[in-house]
């Protein structure tokens, strides 16, 4: 009998004790974690170093995964056209965010409106039937094309030249500038009237106190959407996949639909698996030399 | 008070995930309980009686046309089999193999899938039928044997076509007289191809040619041209079958000539066909296209105009064609399967029964059932009848030993091809280096 009472008891501590409880909370998001991220993440590690090909047992080959990369003519043209893709459609997509989300700071009903409608695009873009669009849209007999021959211009054949075909995929993501244009114009409410009204009595033009007040107060949240927006460019896949599948010559074969090619197309698991780890690290190095460069241009107000 | 409240919630919560992940085990349990046998899965009939319902899994890939015949006839098999009930899925080419392989990962292959010349890949996955043809399972005495052999590898009847076809060029005979082009003949060669495709584009302003299949007619059927019993993948598939890398160069050339004179549409134009339906052929933007002969009944009726099948061009005219006859497709058995005698079952019905083959209509392929094929005959319209004619035609040409089946890494071989080609378009290799290239990267994958 009191034996029983002081179980009852120690279980009614363990249950209303706190730490249980918030395990309990967290357990959904610690499940979710470990079943579809760390264990698959550490099981690709296992198969970057076996001949995995989904069918067959895999057999354990060491680091020939990685040393095959170098010499992959179509992995490193992979890597230089991802690079290309992501140094020209972050700086464009941030600066064009920028801007939109600057001018609609100023005071006018419609702002809710026009941002809801600018912020349209990200909501849908990354799907398949977008990418269907743009396909038509550039495609030899499209859109586009029959406003450049309207204007006089002859027709480009923007997926059948190797030149010319990255230029559609990336006006697709700058295109898709809404999440990060929400995030400045939240930062932008944030900055102190007082700073403009002392700069605009000092004689300080539109321009000036743009760069002297907006973009160093704002700095934060660029570093912030500067690093997001990298990382999700290197993992561009969908408009690849899609419109141009890689071609033509490989001049859009994206690092992430190279990977997947490998993996379930070429069923070279292991092979996919050590690239995936390879675009980790290279995705880690320049997060790393953001953060390292964010001490020169990141202007912390509280630091100051 | 609010802990305890919360506690009952999110355990709850965890309780309703933890049977979300488990919901075979408890109907596992109730087979048990009903006849002893797990090996099925069954449910209980809800109009009262216990009958046990046996459930397989179907998948596909191909053309509305296709599924929209093969659902109508899992229905009717299912209606003449009330304890069988079939989950059906399609899926165009790609989507269909990406779904295969993770469901070879995870040990779940559908009871009966379809596989076409890649099924060594998938071999360790399959039940081979030998063994339901011996106990009369599936029917076969009106199979012909020549087609039966499609299908058959290393002694083992891997399974049965659902149909057979051939390479073919469709092509518009008006437009060829509009040009004053020469028509194919059953012998022409790559020289009157290029030729055509050239007067063709100089007179009309339209493409001469719209997408061949660069690897089938440059690579394995070019290769294969060259001479009898010569083949790109040995026969054994563990090596290539050739060794000089001098025969792929006539095509990458000629395909260059033709791009660059516009009588072929460059790399972009071709990325903008999307399938039968969008062909610059149907549209009436070019002369001739490149098809399987099944498929050609359904370019036909999109295209609206009289078509015709010409033989794939060879090198020589009284070289060897390269061509022949081969599955275009099977359904197989999986190994996964908990119902595989089911499986056979409905294989049989599919491949022998004539009111479900009237609904296919010989849509996969020539049916290899004689009197199937007889049956289809009578009713064919032209099309038909001109296609089931040039399968025959082709079957007749004197062939050596054609290797049918997909080597290991052939995807990724026939990719790097292709980029080849881009590269020989764009001149960045010549059609020697480009030949010598993908010789070297072939070979490379059997060390």
């Amino acid at each position: 009998m009191n034996k029983s009472k002081s179980t009852k008891r120690s279980m009614r501590s363990i249950i209303n004790n706190d730490i249980t409880v918030g395990y309990l909370f967290a357990a959904p998001f610690i499940i979710g974690f470990l079943g579809f991220t760390i264990i698959p993440m550490l099981t690709s590690v296992y198969y970057s170093l076996t001949d995995y090909n989904l069918v067959i047992k895999e057999q354990w080959v060491g680091f020939s995964n990685y040393f095959r990369l170098f010499s992959d003519e179509r992995f490193l043209k992979s890597v230089r056209v991802t690079l290309i893709y992501v140094f020209t459609s972050v700086p464009l997509k941030l600066a064009f965010a920028l801007i939109v989300a600057y001018l609609l700071t100023r005071k006018s009903n419609m702002v809710s409106f026009y941002r809801t409608i600018y912020y349209l695009p990200s909501l849908i873009g990354g799907s398949i039937a977008v990418a269907i669009v743009w396909k038509e849209l550039f495609a030899t007999k499209g859109l586009i094309n029959s406003i450049i021959v309207q204007l006089g211009g002859t027709k480009v054949s923007w997926f059948g030249d190797q030149k010319f075909a990255m230029i559609p995929l990336i006006i697709m993501s700058v295109w898709q500038f809404g999440s990060s244009m929400i995030i400045f114009a939240a930062g932008l409410k944030e900055i102190p009237a007082t700073y403009y009204e002392a700069a605009k009595i000092d004689g300080a033009g539109k321009l000036q106190s743009f760069i002297k007040i907006t973009l160093p107060c704002l700095s934060p949240i660029i570093l912030y959407n500067l690093v997001m927006q990298t990382i999700s460019a290197f993992m561009a896949f969908t408009q690849a996949f899609v419109i141009t599948k890689g071609g033509p010559n490989d001049a859009t074969n994206f690092y992430a639909l190279y990977v997947y090619n490998q993996a379930f197309k070429y069923y070279d698991m292991g092979y996919a698996s050590a690239m995936s780890w390879v675009m980790l690290m290279v995705m880690s190095v320049i997060t790393f030399i953001i953060f390292k460069t964010s001490n020169f241009w990141v202007f912390e107000e509280a630091g100051s | 008070m609010k802990k305890v409240v919360a506690l009952i919630l999110s355990s709850a919560m965890i309780l309703g995930l933890a049977s979300c992940g488990a919901p075979k085990s408890s109907s596992d349990s109730t087979v048990n309980q009903a006849d002893g046998s797990a090996d099925v899965t069954t449910a209980v009939n809800t109009s009262g009686g216990s009958e046990e319902v046996v459930k397989i899994r179907v998948a596909w890939w191909g053309s509305q046309t296709r599924h929209d015949a093969t659902v109508k006839v899992i229905e009717m098999y299912e209606e003449q089999n009330p304890n069988v009930d079939i989950e059906y899925e399609f899926y165009d080419f790609e989507g269909y193999l990406t779904k295969l392989n993770t469901l070879v990962a995870s040990n779940t292959v559908w009871d009966v899938f379809q596989l076409g010349g890649n099924f060594p890949t998938y071999m360790n996955k399959i039940v081979t039928v030998d063994e339901y043809i011996a106990d009369g399972t599936i029917d076969v005495s009106n199979a012909s044997e020549s087609f039966l052999k499609t299908t058959n590898w290393n002694g083992q009847q891997i399974a049965l076509a659902s149909g057979v076809n051939t390479w073919g060029i469709t092509y518009d005979p008006a437009i060829f007289a509009a040009a004053e082009a020469a028509e194919p003949t059953e012998n022409w060669t790559w020289e009157d191809y290029k030729k055509a495709c050239l007067i063709i584009h100089e007179k009309l302003g339209i493409y001469g040619s719209s997408k061949m299949d660069d690897f089938v007619s440059g690579a394995t059927m070019g290769v294969a041209q060259e001479g009898f019993g010569v083949n790109f993948f040995a026969l054994s598939n563990d090596k290539l079958g050739f060794d000089d890398p001098g025969m792929l160069v006539d095509y990458f050339q000629m395909r260059k000539d033709l791009v660059d004179a516009g009588a072929y549409p460059d790399p972009g134009a071709i990325a903008e066909i999307k399938d039968i339906e969008g062909d610059y052929l149907v549209k009436g933007e070019a002369a001739m296209t490149f098809v399987g002969s099944n498929q050609m009944p359904t370019m036909a009726a999109a295209a609206g105009r009289e078509l015709k099948l010409a033989t794939i061009p060879r090198k020589k005219a009284d070289g060897p064609s390269g061509a022949t006859i081969q599955s275009s497709q099977m359904f197989c058995i999986s190994k996964d399967s908990k119902a595989p005698d089911e499986a056979a079952k409905f294989i049989n019905y599919f491949l022998n029964d004539e009111e479900a083959n009237r609904i296919l209509n010989g849509e996969r392929g020539v049916p290899i059932m004689s009197n199937i094929r007889e049956m289809l005959l009578v009713d064919a319209d032209e099309v038909k009848r001109n296609m089931y004619e040039y399968v025959d035609l082709v079957g007749s040409f004197k062939i050596g030993d054609v290797n049918l089946i997909d080597a290991k890494g052939k995807t990724e071989i026939e990719d790097q091809y292709k980029l080849y080609m881009d590269q020989v378009i764009y001149e960045e290799k010549t059609p020697t280096e480009a030949a010598q290239a993908i010789y070297d990267f072939a070979a490379n994958k059997f060390q």
